[in-house]
């Protein structure tokens, strides 16, 4: 792998972290060479397909698999006749039930699309074709399939998200401007590029599996207890994952099929989940509601936030996407409530998806807002300023870093907010409507230990070792650039074997703190490493530093001197020679020293029961944004189009600006996806969703995406991070969809509380 | 997909002949068939590849007309100068569709053959009641999420739209579809889904497409298509429509005027109703707005789509009103 | 039993001969049955565009086409763009030098898609690029960086610099 060495003049960052490297991995992702899960070449591999339900809620009473084994090629259908012997696995939190049996294909029926029959057969189309001649027989239940069910009800409340201080209701009541209303969000879809499935292979009691993963360690765990097998004889390999968005970090039932169906026939087996499959084999983002009551004075000046928020999850298990989750943490408010539901419904359990919780709680806020920002008559950005928060309400704490004021600031300037009139339809493009709106995003903080294998080789080159993943957001490259600035080479000497789970352990990729827990471990072990040569390289017999006299040395270029350029200058490739080493190795881990024992590594790369909150410490520290949003509305027909964006970011120390306003635009993209298009369509009747393949749930073209200018305005924030950063990949999302429902306002004067903003709504 | 022999038909006479037999579908473009064959929706026993057969491709456009062979690619047509010249709205409709790969895939006469997205009908595994699928087993559809259902010549057996945006234009420039031996205008070669939705199109077993022509018309030369949808490209059409006038000497007075719907109706619609209202009359915009609103007359809604009976004849007026210049 | 053909096709320039059933797509074929993959399975229902891959130079969707099909034609895919040599076709290197990816999975059938949409002549402006690069569908919203990639490359194409010595000039 090369890297292209191609920094710009003028960029804010300097250095090798903080370089505007090209990916590590781009050669080998242009040319068609990085090879994804379902492409490593396993001999001998037998086809799985999945046979889904098509009812909600019942039982199956049989499952007909006459005409599919009559089929040629079949070589075994699993019903939920078949007890496949495998035990629940633990919960993200290593939960872990006592030997409470797992029936990945259950007579239980919960949700519409529930894998509940997989055929194999020699080849796919074999498979892909019997699995359609499999006859399931019902015996159905009523379900329920949304919030607005009648059966529904209110839900649960959770009480671990019920927030507040002073209180809200009486100074609501007392307030002289007050508003209320109701936003909701539709069922959304990560939509990965790259649809999910494994390849699943035993060796005895070893078990080898390739399949997208944002979390090596913690999917062998699951495999593990599945089969009640050791850790260590699970190995996930994962060096490239097509998109997750928070889909692919934990194992799923299909792949338990498959495991089950490679270990039952003594064979390899590949399950691919079809495109239609993957919006059930596991949970998009739930649907939510949210009431949203504000008090304000004339001025605008918040007085009370009273929210209410609930969101759908399974009948079975539970996953609360926090509609009152950046609510309290916006604004200076002296009264806040904030209460959350869960509503079960028969739907696959919801998942995380970028920036779950933030994302439809930035919604709700920031359309609130602004609905202030109008019923006062006061500019979005002005309101916005005056009621900033100059620390924590919530816990109190002050924050570590926050330039979201130079976010607003900086963003308006650019975007030329000046240049707004304030009233609704006011602007026009020809026969277009022109609207301006913001939204403001935040993401917490999220901090985990991790570990990384430093090895400096006889020929001068670096390997940086780790079983973290990268699906894009750049883990290889930014780790290169670490370790290449710690030991002073160049980063294309810089190799990064990544996406192993026999590798050494690192957290999930998720909630935006890979980058800062594996930034953290490579510094520290290249740190070593360093530290390891030098002492070699000053005390080794045969080394020509030895009689310099000198009590350390630099290393630059790939080149080892002493200080100030008094005597011998070696290559690290001659310098390794001279002292008879082949490599210098080095593991380190971020573990604090106390807790750094066996089940502690155990308990870190594998659960997420260590991970840190934004207020664990001191302080309060989250990443911060502001969008700013120019839309066209073409009125007679309701379409709204994008047209300019400007995005202003803190999210800390940027180590590769070029990877990281990638990743926001990203987040944009995707916000603006759901701010205009994305929806789960539920037939009411059957609980399916009918819209389940990339023709009829719509993502956005090229040709729905304007330039989107992203700026950083962050600096460095040392206790977020070892190197300074904080959370790059979820925050771009986050108050997308708001900015644009703000701006849609503006331009047409017709207010949009539920998402997405389709044309119907607007004609 | 169901396993299928493959063969190429060595002449149009032999593909012709091959779809006498129930089993056996003509292989083109292959963007409808392979698609719905993976979906379950068709199960043929042998596909016959057409795409070899020579003379089908051609594309000629003179004084007359357009004639355009059944093979040839949605964008060869869309971007053929000819075409372009005489036929606005007919490369715009095409290059309008789809994406630039299905479109150098797909085929003109497979394109006029493409079947609706209603996703009941493409679902069989969910959905076994579907009248256009399977007679008399019912719709799916009615009663349940029918927001790209059609409103206009829907029956109680189909609300499927038809999704086609090239067999709209045709409809407004009277285009025919050459069958060999036969030739039908394209208005009548689509069907009402009535009680038979499984039957589309007057085509009969032992026949195949073998072009397409276009008389040349003022109207036809001066003409658009104007597609609207949510997304701005890569998506079928919440509403759609092919508008082209003739003016009188005079510049203002409308001499010929063709519409036609897309989107909205179970089969190309051409909205008649429109273009007597319009026809003899000077274009203003209150006039225009009205007329459209003719088109609608019949619609029903089903619920979800009860937004096309108010967005189509908007897409209408402002066609027309693009064509007389007061857009 | 199912019924199989033997295919001999023409891909990359190379001479491939394989005996399957046929209704194998070229997408799987080139994927399960030749090792090519490059070639990528998004939807496998003609609605993401990462299947790109180009037949007798035009670019199509390889889940849309039977293997048997493309007999006598040529194909050519991701793998086959780079010169001999390994240097990257002028496209190729300005995805790099633009980040037009992140995950990378709808990158080879973005690349295909460019390098025909710059052939076509569709790459005249930011406008036509976007629509004629709206087939190939990228969750990870690289679209700026695929827009600034095929304008590089297209200027490149045309006037023989490579998108990375114009880089470093810019």
């Amino acid at each position: 792998m090369t890297i292209m060495e191609t920094r710009k003049h003028g960029d804010a960052a300097d250095g090798m972290v903080g370089g505007r490297f090209s990916r590590l991995d781009g050669r080998l992702k242009t040319t068609g060479g990085a090879t994804y899960a379902l492409e490593q070449p396993v001999k001998n591999v037998v086809h799985a397909v999945l046979v889904q339900s098509t009812i909600a809620a019942g039982r199956v009473v049989a499952v007909d698999t006459e005409a599919a084994k009559a089929a040629p090629g079949i070589l075994s259908i699993f019903t939920p006749e078949d007890d496949l012997g495998l035990l629940v696995a633990s919960d993200w939190h290593g939960n872990r039930p006592e030997n409470e049996p797992f029936r990945p294909l259950p007579r239980q029926i919960s949700f519409n699309g529930q894998a509940i029959t997989a055929v194999v057969a020699e080849t796919l189309e074999q498979a892909t074709e019997a699995a359609k001649l499999v006859k399931v027989s019902y015996e159905e239940a009523q379900p329920v399939t949304s919030l607005d069910d009648p059966n529904a009800g209110e839900g649960r409340l959770v009480d671990m998200l019920t927030v507040g201080w002073g209180d809200a209701e009486a100074a609501y009541a007392a307030a002289d401007v007050r508003i209320e209303a109701e936003y909701r969000t539709p069922r959304e879809y990560h939509v990965p590029i790259e649809p999910h499935g494994l390849t699943a292979k035993w060796e005895g009691e070893f078990l080898t599996v390739w399949e997208p993963s944002q979390w090596t360690h913690g999917m062998a765990r699951t495999y593990a207890e599945w089969f009640g097998i050791p850790y260590e004889n699970v190995r996930i390999v994962s060096p490239f994952i097509g998109g997750g968005f928070g889909s692919k970090a934990m194992g799923y039932t299909y792949g338990a099929v498959a495991a089950a169906a490679a270990r039952k026939l003594g064979r390899p087996v590949k399950l691919a989940v079809t495109r239609p499959q993957t919006f059930t084999a596991y949970g998009g983002r739930a649907a939510t509601k949210q009431t949203i009551r504000i008090g304000a004075t004339k001025d605008g000046v918040l007085q009370a936030i009273v929210h209410r928020g609930a969101s759908e999850t399974s009948v079975f298990a539970d996953f609360p996407e926090q509609t009152g989750a950046a609510t309290p943490l916006l604004y200076a408010v002296p009264n806040l409530s904030t209460q959350h539901r869960l509503v079960p419904v028969n739907t696959v359990t919801p998942g995380a998806l970028r920036a779950p919780g933030k994302n439809p709680s930035a919604f709700g806020i920031e359309s609130a807002i602004e609905e202030l920002a109008y019923a006062v008559g006061i500019d979005p950005l002005e309101l916005r300023l005056r009621n900033y928060a100059d620390h924590d309400y919530q816990s109190g704490k002050p924050w570590s870093t926050r330039q979201l004021r130079e976010a607003l600031t900086v963003g308006a300037d650019v975007f030329g907010w000046s240049g707004r009139s304030h009233e609704p339809r006011s602007m026009r493009d020809g026969r277009q409507l022109v609207g301006w709106g913001i939204g403001c995003g935040t993401f917490p903080v999220l901090k985990a230990a991790s570990e990384a294998l430093i090895r400096i080789l006889g020929d001068g080159s670096v390997e940086v070792v780790s079983g973290a993943i990268d699906m894009g957001q750049g883990t290889y490259t930014i780790l290169a650039q670490t370790a290449a600035e710690v030991l002073g080479v160049p980063a294309e000497r810089v190799d990064v074997k990544l996406g192993d789970s026999s590798l050494p352990g690192a957290t999930v990729a998720g909630g935006s703190m890979l980058a800062g827990a594996l930034t953290g471990a490579v510094h520290k072990a290249a740190t070593a490493a360093r530290d390891e040569l030098i002492g070699l390289a000053l005390n080794d017999s045969n080394s020509p530093f030895r009689d310099t006299g000198a009590n350390t040395l630099v290393i630059s270029g790939g080149r080892i001197s002493v200080p100030r350029g008094e005597g011998p200058s070696l290559t690290l490739a001659e310098l390794m020679s001279a002292i008879g080493r082949d490599r210098i190795e080095t593991q380190r881990n971020t573990l604090p020293e106390g807790a750094n024992g066996p089940e502690d590594h155990k308990r870190s790369w594998t659960t997420m029961a260590n991970i840190q909150g934004p207020t664990a410490g001191d302080l309060s520290m989250h990443s911060w944004c502001a969008h700013f949003v120019e839309v066209k509305v073409d009125e007679d027909f309701g379409t709204v189009r994008v047209s300019h964006v400007v995005s202003a970011f803190d999210c800390g120390r940027i180590y590769n600006p070029k990877l990281a306003e990638s990743q926001w635009r990203g987040g944009i993209i995707m916000g603006i996806g759901q701010a205009l298009l994305e929806e789960g369509l539920v037939d009411e009747r059957f609980g399916r969703v009918i819209n389940n393949n990339m023709g009829d749930y719509l993502v956005p073209t090229n040709a729905d995406i304007p330039h989107i200018q992203v700026i950083s305005v962050g600096v460095p924030d040392y206790d977020a991070s070892v190197l300074g950063g904080k959370g790059v990949g979820e925050v771009g999302i986050v108050g997308v969809a708001p900015a644009i429902a703000n701006a849609v306002f503006h331009a047409t004067g017709k207010r949009v509380r539920d998402l997405p903003i389709t044309l119907e709504k607007l004609i | 997909m169901r396993d299928f022999s493959y063969f190429r038909a060595a002449s149009t006479e032999e593909a012709s002949r091959a779809t006498l037999d129930a089993g056996t579908m003509l292989l083109a473009g292959g963007t409808t068939l392979l698609d719905l064959a993976k979906c379950g929706v068709f199960e043929p026993d042998t596909l016959v590849d057409i795409t070899h057969l020579a003379g089908l491709g051609d594309i000629t456009v003179d004084a007359n007309g357009a004639t355009i062979g059944a093979l040839a690619k949605m964008e060869e047509v869309a971007d053929h100068p000819g075409v372009k010249a005489a036929f606005p709205a007919v490369a715009q409709s095409l290059s309008l569709a789809a994406s630039p790969q299905l479109r150098n895939m797909a085929t003109v006469g497979g394109n006029l053959l493409q079947r609706t997205r209603c996703p009941y009908f493409r679902d069989p595994g969910a959905f076994p009641a579907c009248n256009k699928r399977n007679p008399g087993s019912g719709c799916s559809a009615i009663g349940g999420v029918t927001r790209n259902h059609a409103v206009l010549g829907t029956s109680r057996a189909c609300i499927a739209v038809n999704p086609g945006d090239l067999a709209v234009a045709l409809v407004a420039f009277d285009a025919y579809v050459e069958m060999g031996r036969r030739r039908v205008a394209i208005e009548d070669f689509y069907m009402l889904p009535g009680e038979t939705p499984d039957w589309e199109t007057v085509l009969k077993k032992g026949e195949i497409i073998t072009g397409i022509s276009i008389p040349a018309s003022m109207a036809a030369k001066n003409s658009t298509y104007l597609k609207v949808r949510d997304r701005q490209s890569y998506e079928f059409a919440a509403a759609s429509a092919a508008v082209g006038i003739e003016f009188e000497a005079d510049g203002q007075t409308v001499r010929d005027i063709r519409v036609a719907l897309g989107g909205v109706a179970t089969k190309p619609w051409r909205a008649r109703t429109v273009e007597q209202a319009l026809v003899g009359t000077v274009l203003n915009v209150d006039a225009v707005e009205k007329a459209s609103r003719l088109s609608m007359e019949d619609a029903v809604s089903h619920g979800g789509n009860r937004y096309k009976i108010e967005l189509a004849p908007r897409v209408v007026a402002r066609a027309i009103l693009t064509m007389g210049g007061l857009a | 039993m199912t019924r199989t053909i033997h295919l001999s096709l023409d891909i990359n320039a190379s001479r491939y001969e394989l005996d399957v059933e046929t209704r194998v797509t070229l997408l799987d074929a080139l994927r399960e049955n030749l090792g090519l993959t490059g070639t990528k399975k998004g939807c496998d229902q003609g609605q993401c565009g990462a299947c790109t891959c180009h037949v007798d130079g035009k670019r199509v969707l390889s889940c849309l086409t039977l293997a048997a099909q493309v007999e006598g034609k040529q194909v050519i895919t991701i793998e086959g763009i780079a010169a001999e040599n390994g240097d990257l076709h002028p496209v190729q290197a300005a995805f790099i030098e633009n980040d037009a990816f992140q995950c990378g999975y709808c990158t080879p059938g973005q690349i295909m898609s460019a390098v025909a949409c710059i052939r076509e002549g569709h790459a005249g402006s930011e406008e036509e690029i976007r629509e004629y690069m709206s087939g190939n569908l990228c969750r990870c919203g690289a679209y700026n960086s695929i827009v600034a990639a095929v304008r590089e490359a297209a200027s490149a194409v045309t006037t023989g610099v490579a998108a990375k010595d114009k880089a470093e000039v810019a």
